[in-house]
């Protein structure tokens, strides 16, 4: 009998941990090669971990629910079929016991699950069920208890870090650098002052976004407001049953058309021109949000693009955005409309676009636009000018559909 | 003036220097007189000093060597050339109890400047009882002090200074450097003889190292380099006594340290200076202090077995990534 150990897979150039969803198979259950047997959330998204050869699932699995690091084992494939009862114990005598039982006798299965159901009662329990614990716990996320390298506590006493609020390396232990970046991110809230808390662990997407909204901060930016007419956009939306969202990211391709600046990212080269118009589109999901991306949105027609965004939007539903969804936006877009309270709101600018538009509610055929830029890329009068243009898209809504 | 020589001429022109400017100044060993030593190292001086300062012995480590102790006990300033350093175990009593002694157990008295070059290390299949490196035996012995020089330039400072120093020193020459070039420059002030030598400037980690693992680690620092790695290797040049204060000096600035060393890891040179500088760094160490060293086994004849028996440039290479890029928990390379 061979065992293959089924690791944690890397499903982005971010990830460094994922969470373990849930095993859609069981101990025991034959797989084939491809087959689905397990889902793990990245960064953003959900994604299937398949089968790697035909064979059976075999444990110890890790648990649902819980976060390990990429590269990890998660469970086995198996070239034979182990029963359930055995399937999660580790000791010779119990993989020796699970690989004669199919060929052998029913006696001989009747041994295993006998001594299985028997033995909590035992004085003196054998050592397989007892050492099941065990394999359990080295694949259960780590104890809490810090591990710090010298020179990481070093640095922490003398900085003022706490080293219970510093994200560890990949090895699971804070070194150097870790402690530095804790310290760049400036003080954090004295929790002892306040009330009795408790911490909810940031979720992989929580924790994604904060590093790239923490990533913003370094970009100089400046906001240029205008109240623009929505009224025929809403109006062919209507008539058409076409998102009011899609409409505006297109309008807005359009708009970085004419105005290309705002399809660059500042680089220290220089500026990166790019040749497509993809928006990034903010989409509120629980716990957070993401931006899936329509691609060339100035240049392709409106059905095509209503058929991607639907297709995106399904995709957001079911958790199942994979990287390339989400990810190389050359401008974004942020609609807080469907919010009648809101009147307007600005956006921080993402990495690697040079603008964000974020716009309110309408009221009375007309809603608050407000174009956030890196002044790196873009000047005041290029976002007044890139506004006027949005407004003639606004306005001539007729063009969008051609 | 600087010259490109081998590092025997390196020994040969600092032996000649000294036999020249001082009289007390004698050699002896197997084969140093007519052959004209092993490794040429003597090459010249029986003709030019004559037999009583170029003295050649029957093969007997121990008589020899404690002659040495008994002339320099008698004022003179002997240089006993011990064919391998696997043969100096026989004459460990008049190395280790004699010379690293008596100075001190006549309050001074008897000073001891006494040199003992030997060659050491694997070289080319000279099976297990003729490859050891053994530094850590003399590293051991209070009262006696050891050179190991990595470069022609070295050899001829540090042997120069070694004879002109009242106490008894172990000058460990590497078998595979005896042909290897470098620049001499005789006119060059010299460091102290225990000083250690950063090679190589770098930011990421210090590998400390010494003899020929010095030049190893230095290429291994060219590859990493072109990965953006950048490697601080320090040349320890001594190991008895050890320039602590250099070595401290680059881990306090890198926060990483490897020791590499041809001999067997287990209570080795590098065990020492891996524990010092876990004591004096400890606030400084952004990961444990590791060891490259040779296999835990008699060193084999085999030339395959024996290369893969010692460090090479790419298991230093692999060595500083091991360390300098931890796996996620519970992962194995």
């Amino acid at each position: 009998m061979s065992r293959e150990p089924i690791t944690m897979p890397v499903l982005s150039d971010t990830m460094s941990t994922g969470r373990l969803v849930n095993w859609l198979k069981k101990p025991g259950d034959p797989v084939k090669k491809g087959e689905v047997i397990a889902e793990v959330e990245s960064d953003k998204a959900i994604m299937d971990v398949e089968a790697f050869e035909d064979g059976y699932l075999a444990g110890p699995l890790a648990p649902p629910d819980s976060e390990i690091p990429v590269g990890e084992v998660i469970g086995y494939l198996s070239d034979t079929e182990e029963s359930p009862e055995t399937a999660s114990e580790s000791t010779p005598s119990a993989e020796a016991l699970a690989t004669r039982a199919p060929s052998g006798s029913a006696s001989t299965r009747e041994v295993v699950t006998t001594q299985m159901s028997h033995t909590p009662s035992r004085p003196n329990p054998p050592a397989a069920p007892s050492s099941a614990p065990a394999r359990k716990e080295a694949l259960s996320p780590p104890a809490p208890g810090i591990q710090a390298s010298p020179y990481a506590r070093g640095l922490a006493r003398e900085l003022g870090i706490d080293l219970a609020q510093v994200a560890p390396g990949a090895d699971g232990v804070i070194h150097g650098p870790q402690v530095v970046a804790a310290a760049l991110r400036g003080p954090q809230p004295d929790l002892d002052a306040g009330p009795p808390y408790r911490i909810e662990p940031l979720t992989t997407m929580q924790r994604a976004v904060a590093e790239n909204m923490s990533a913003t901060l370094t970009t100089p930016s400046f906001r240029v407001s205008a109240r623009l007419s929505l009224e025929p956009l809403m109006k062919a939306a209507r008539e058409h049953e076409h998102s009011t969202t899609l409409l505006l990211a297109m309008a807005c391709a359009r708009a970085v058309r004419e105005h290309p600046r705002f399809n660059a990212v500042y680089t220290p080269m220089g500026l990166a021109m790019r040749e497509r118009v993809d928006v990034g589109i903010a989409v509120d999901i629980p716990n957070g949000l993401v931006t899936p991306v329509i691609r060339d949105a100035a240049n392709r027609p409106l059905d095509e693009l209503a058929e991607e965004w639907r297709i995106l939007k399904d995709k957001v539903k079911r958790r199942r955005l994979s990287h390339e969804d989400y990810t190389g936006a050359t401008f974004y877009l942020s609609n807080l409309g469907p919010f009648a309270v809101v009147t307007r709101f600005d956006a921080l600018v993402p990495q690697g676009a040079a603008a964000i538009l974020a716009l309110g509610a309408e009221h009375q055929g007309q809603a608050e636009f407000t174009l956030s830029c890196d002044h790196r890329v873009v000047f005041g009068a290029d976002a007044a000018r890139f506004m006027e243009t949005l407004a003639a898209q606004l306005r001539d809504t007729a063009r969008l559909k051609g | 003036m600087a010259n490109e020589v081998l590092y025997w001429q390196a020994l040969n022109q600092a032996l000649d220097a000294e036999m020249a400017a001082d009289d007390s100044v004698f050699v002896l060993g197997e084969d140093v007189g007519l052959y004209g030593g092993s490794y040429r190292v003597t090459e010249g001086l029986y003709v030019k000093y004559g037999e009583w300062r170029v003295r050649d012995t029957p093969i007997s480590e121990g008589s020899f060597t404690g002659l040495g102790v008994g002339a320099a006990l008698a004022g003179m300033r002997p240089v006993v050339e011990i064919m391998t350093i696997n043969f100096s175990l026989l004459a460990l009593d008049a190395i280790v109890n004699m010379a690293a002694k008596i100075p001190f157990m006549s309050g001074g008295q008897f000073p001891m400047p006494l040199v003992v070059r030997m060659p050491g290390g694997v070289a080319k299949q000279l099976a297990a009882q003729h490859s050891q490196r053994l530094e850590q035996m003399y590293m051991n012995v209070p009262g006696l002090r050891v050179a190991v020089p990595a470069t022609p330039q070295d050899a001829w400072w540090q042997l120069r200074q070694a004879i002109r120093t009242d106490e008894p020193i172990v000058l460990l020459e590497h078998e595979l450097l005896y042909f290897s070039k470098g620049m001499l420059d005789t006119d060059a002030e010299a460091p102290p003889m225990h000083r250690a030598a950063v090679r190589r400037e770098g930011q990421d980690l210090t590998i400390v190292t010494y003899s020929r693992m010095v030049d190893l680690s230095l290429r291994a620092a060219d590859r990493l380099a072109a990965d953006g790695i950048s490697a601080e290797v320090v040349d320890l040049r001594s190991l008895r006594p050890i320039d602590w204060d250099t070595c401290a000096r680059s881990v306090e600035k890198t926060h990483y340290l490897l020791v590499v060393e041809e001999d067997s890891r287990f209570a080795g040179a590098g065990a020492e200076v891996a524990a010092t500088l876990a004591e004096r760094c400890f606030f400084s160490l952004d990961a444990p202090p590791a060891r490259h060293g040779g296999l835990e086994m008699p060193t084999p004849y085999n030339a395959t077995l024996e290369a893969a028996s010692i460090p090479t440039v790419t298991s230093i290479e692999q060595a500083v990534r091991k360390l300098l890029e931890p796996l996620p928990q519970g992962e194995q390379r």
